[in-house]
C-alpha cells in the first residue's frame, strides 16, 4: 500500500520505460552478436551463454532472497551481465568456468555495492578479469572458427603480439567474424546490428562508443608501427573486444560518467588505455582493463564535469 | 642510464607493483585517509614529498656511510632514523613557515613516519640500485625517480579509492561491508584491473 | 595470574590485531602466500613485539615525553634488525621469500601501537603478555589467511595436495586476492558480530 504514494522532486513527466524494459531491450540487442557466435563456433558457444545467465540470475536471486531486498533478478540487468560475461569468453572453456564467472561477476561486481544501480565496476568485467588472472590456460586457448572439433587457433591480436604476420586474415573475415576469439566480440556486422537498435531506442548516445574506437584507431595508426603514423588501424578496430566493449561494455549505465562531457573523457581514456595495453602490454587484448580502470575513475570525472547548476558556483 | 630504463620504472611503479594495490606498502594510511577526497589528497601530496625526499637522503647515507663503514647492516635503523628525524624536521620548518600549510597536512606527517611506504621504498631502492655492495651507474637518479614513481602510485590509487568511496556513501551497501571490508574488495578489483598492465614492454 | 591471562587472551580474539584493529596489514597480506610465510612472519613479528614490549616497559620512566615515538623505534628497529640477521643466518629461503618485509615490521603499525598505547603504560610482565598475545594473535591471524590463499591459489596447504582436480584459482596467490580474501573475511567477522547483537 505504501508503495502507491511516491513522493518525488520534479519534473513530474511519466514514461512508459522502465528498467527492466531498457535492461531486456540491451539484452535483446546481443543477441544478433550471440547468434552469430553460435553458427561461428557451434553449440559450445550456446551452452557456455545459457549456463552463464542462468548463474547470474541465481546468484542474484539468492543475494535479494538473502539481504532481504525486494527481487529483481528478472528484470534483465543480471541477464546482461551473464550475456556479457560469456561473450567475453572462449567458446570451448569447461561449463564450470562461466558459473564460477558469473557468481562472481554479481557478488563481488555488484551485490556487495547494494545491488542494481549502485555498482562502480562493470560486472561482466570484474568476472572476466577474475577469470584471466585465474585460469589464464583456459581465457587465452581458443577455438578456430567454423571447426567442430577443439583445434586451438589464436586470436589475430596474440598472433600480432607474437609478431607473425597476418595476411591471410582479411578485412572481411575479421567484419564477419571469421578468425578465433572469444564468443561475442568476433563477429563486428552482429555486433554493429544491436548497437544500431540501442543507438536507434536512445538507450546509448554516440559519445563513449566513438571517442572511445576513435582514440583507439588513432593511437594505433600513430604508434602501431616502427615508423610513427604507419600503424594498421583498421585491423586495430576491426579485432579483439574493441566493438563488442566500445557499445556494450563501456556504456554501462551506471558506471560510466553521468555527463556529455564526462563520457567524452571516460572513452577517450578507454581509447587510450587499450591501445596502449595492446601495443606494449603483456596481454594482447585490453579493453577490458581498460574499461574497468576508466570505471574507477568515474566518480572522479563525474566530479570534475558536473553540469553548473544556473546561478551557483 | 636510458629513457627506457626510465619508463620501465614509471610503469611498474605506478602501475603493475603499485605501492598500494600490488605491494601493499602505506595500506593503512590509504584504508583510513581514502573516505574522502581532500584529505586523500593532502596525504598523497604529503606522502609523495616525504618519499622523494627521504629516497635521495637514504641513498647518500647508505652510498658514504653504510658502505664505506661496512655498517650495513646497520640499513634498517639508520633509515628509520633519518626519515624520522627528516619528517619532524619537515613538520616544524612547516609549521614556522606556513601555518595554513601545516593546517593543510601538518597532521598527517607524524603518521608518515611510520608509512611503510617511506621505508619500503628506501629499502626497495637499496636492493634494486645497489649490486654487491656497489651502486650501479646512474642508481642515485634511478633512486629519487622510483620515489617519484612510487609517490605517483600512491596518489593515483589514493584519488580513485577516495572518489569511488565517496560515492558510495549514497549506496545500499549491506551492513556486514561497510567500510574497512568493502574498501578492501574496491581495492582487490583495482588491483585486478590494473594487472592489464602486466607484462609492459616498450 | 588470572590477570595477565586476560592480557594474554585479549590479543587473540577480542582486539586481534589484523580483524578487529586492523593494523599491520601490509606484511599480512603481502607474505601471506603461503603458510610457510605467514608462520615465518608470525613468529618474527612476534618476536619484535614481545622484546620491545618488555625493553619499552621497562625504560618508560627514563624516557621524555617528547621524543617517546623516536625511542620506540629506535627500540624496535634494534629487535628488527636482530631478527633480520638471524633469518638471513638461518633460514635463507625464508628471508628471500619474505623480502623487504621484515624491515618494514619496524613500522608495523601493531608493534609500535602496542609501545604507545600499552607498554609505556603498564609494567613489565603485563607488557610481556600483552606482546605475546598480540603476537600470538597476528600469528593465527596470518595463518588463515595464508591458509585460505595457499589453499585456493594452488591447491595445496604446506606443500600437500588435498583436494585432486581441483583447479588453483592463481588470483588468490597475486595480491589482488590477498585484498578480496581480507575484505571478505572482515565481512565475514562483522556479519557474525552483527548476528549476535
Amino acid at each position: 500500500m505504501k508503495n502507491n504514494l511516491i513522493v518525488s522532486g520534479s519534473p513530474h513527466i511519466h514514461k512508459e520505460e522502465s528498467i527492466s524494459r531498457i535492461m531486456w531491450t540491451v539484452a535483446a540487442s546481443l543477441v544478433p552478436a550471440g547468434i552469430a557466435g553460435v553458427i561461428i563456433f557451434g553449440l559450445d558457444a550456446l551452452w557456455v551463454t545459457l549456463v552463464a545467465v542462468i548463474a547470474a540470475v541465481l546468484t542474484e536471486l539468492v543475494f535479494e532472497i538473502w539481504g532481504k531486498k525486494k527481487i529483481t533478478a528478472l528484470d534483465g540487468s543480471a541477464v546482461i551481465t551473464g550475456i556479457i560475461l560469456a561473450f567475453n569468453l572462449p567458446p570451448n572453456v569447461p561449463l564450470w568456468l562461466p558459473i564460477v564467472g558469473a557468481v562472481f561477476s554479481i557478488a563481488i561486481g555488484k551485490q556487495v555495492f547494494g545491488g542494481i544501480g549502485q555498482n562502480i565496476f562493470n560486472p561482466a568485467l570484474v568476472g572476466r578479469v577474475f577469470l584471466m588472472a585465474s585460469w589464464p590456460k583456459y581465457m587465452t586457448t581458443f577455438a578456430k572458427p567454423f571447426s567442430c572439433d577443439a583445434v586451438t587457433g589464436a586470436t589475430p591480436l596474440a598472433l600480432l603480439k607474437e609478431g607473425k604476420l597476418l595476411e591471410h586474415i582479411s578485412y572481411l573475415d575479421l567484419f564477419l567474424g571469421k578468425r578465433g576469439g572469444c564468443i561475442g566480440e568476433v563477429c563486428i556486422l552482429a555486433l554493429l546490428v544491436g548497437a544500431a537498435i540501442l543507438l536507434i531506442r536512445g538507450y546509448i548516445t554516440w559519445h563513449i562508443p566513438a571517442t572511445y574506437i576513435f582514440t583507439t584507431a588513432a593511437f594505433t595508426y600513430i604508434f602501431g608501427a616502427p615508423q610513427l603514423f604507419g600503424g594498421d588501424w583498421l585491423f586495430h578496430i576491426l579485432s579483439g573486444g574493441l566493438i563488442l566493449g566500445a557499445f556494450f561494455m563501456a556504456t554501462d549505465y551506471v558506471a560510466t560518467p553521468l555527463t556529455a562531457r564526462g563520457q567524452l573523457i571516460f572513452g577517450v581514456g578507454c581509447g587510450l588505455l587499450t591501445a596502449i595495453i595492446r601495443l606494449w602490454g603483456g596481454y594482447p587484448e585490453g579493453a577490458s582493463y581498460a574499461i574497468l580502470m576508466m570505471n574507477a575513475a568515474t566518480p572522479f570525472i563525474d566530479r570534475y564535469t558536473k553540469n553548473r547548476i544556473y546561478g551557483t558556483r | 642510464m636510458n629513457l627506457q630504463e626510465f619508463l620501465t620504472i614509471f610503469i611498474s611503479a605506478v602501475f603493475i607493483y603499485n605501492v598500494i594495490l600490488s605491494r601493499f606498502l602505506g595500506l593503512c594510511s590509504f584504508i583510513a585517509i581514502s573516505k574522502e577526497t581532500r584529505p586523500a589528497l593532502a596525504m598523497s601530496s604529503a606522502v609523495m614529498f616525504v618519499i622523494v625526499m627521504s629516497s635521495a637522503i637514504t641513498w647518500f647515507v647508505y652510498r658514504f656511510l653504510l658502505i664505506p663503514f661496512n655498517l650495513t647492516y646497520l640499513r634498517t635503523i639508520s633509515f628509520i632514523l633519518v626519515i624520522a628525524a627528516f619528517v619532524q624536521f619537515v613538520e616544524m620548518v612547516i609549521r614556522k613557515v606556513s601555518p595554513q600549510l601545516y593546517r593543510a597536512f601538518g597532521i598527517y606527517l607524524p603518521l608518515i613516519t611510520v608509512n611503510c611506504a617511506v621505508l619500503g621504498v628506501a629499502v626497495l631502492n637499496i636492493d634494486m640500485f645497489f649490486m654487491n655492495g656497489k651502486a650501479v651507474a646512474g642508481s642515485f637518479y634511478y633512486s629519487v625517480f622510483q620515489g617519484v614513481c612510487v609517490g605517483l602510485g600512491y596518489t593515483l590509487a589514493m584519488l580513485l579509492m577516495s572518489g569511488i568511496r565517496e560515492r558510495l556513501e549514497l549506496c545500499n551497501i549491506p551492513r556486514s561491508l561497510k567500510d574497512f571490508p568493502l574498501a578492501f574488495i574496491i581495492a582487490s578489483i583495482l588491483s585486478l584491473s590494473f594487472m592489464g598492465f602486466s607484462g609492459f614492454k616498450f | 595470574m588470572k590477570n595477565f591471562i586476560k592480557e594474554f587472551t585479549k590479543g587473540i580474539i577480542r582486539e586481534n590485531p589484523t580483524f578487529v584493529l586492523v593494523l599491520g596489514l601490509c606484511p599480512t597480506l603481502a607474505v601471506s602466500v603461503s603458510v610457510v610465510n605467514g608462520i615465518g612472519m608470525g613468529i618474527a613479528a612476534t618476536f619484535v613485539l614481545l622484546g620491545s614490549s618488555l625493553i619499552v616497559s621497562l625504560v618508560r620512566d627514563f624516557i621524555p615525553d617528547k621524543i617517546r615515538i623516536p625511542c620506540y623505534i629506535v627500540i624496535i628497529a634494534t629487535f628488527v634488525t636482530i631478527a633480520e640477521l638471524c633469518m638471513k643466518a638461518y633460514s635463507p629461503v625464508l628471508d628471500r621469500a619474505l623480502g623487504i618485509y621484515v624491515p618494514l615490521i619496524v613500522v608495523n603499525c601493531i608493534v609500535l601501537g602496542r609501545a604507545e598505547a600499552f607498554a609505556c603504560k603498564n609494567n613489565f610482565r603485563s607488557s610481556f603478555c600483552d606482546g605475546l598475545g598480540m603476537g600470538v594473535g597476528f600469528t593465527l591471524a596470518l595463518i588463515l589467511i595464508s591458509a585460505i590463499r595457499e589453499f585456493l591459489g594452488s591447491g595445496r596447504i604446506l606443500g600437500h595436495t588435498l583436494i585432486k582436480g581441483f583447479e588453483p584459482v592463481f588470483v588468490f596467490g597475486m595480491p589482488s586476492g590477498a585484498l578480496l580474501v581480507i575484505g571478505l573475511l572482515l565481512g565475514f567477522f562483522n556479519l557474525l558480530k552483527n548476528r549476535k547483537t
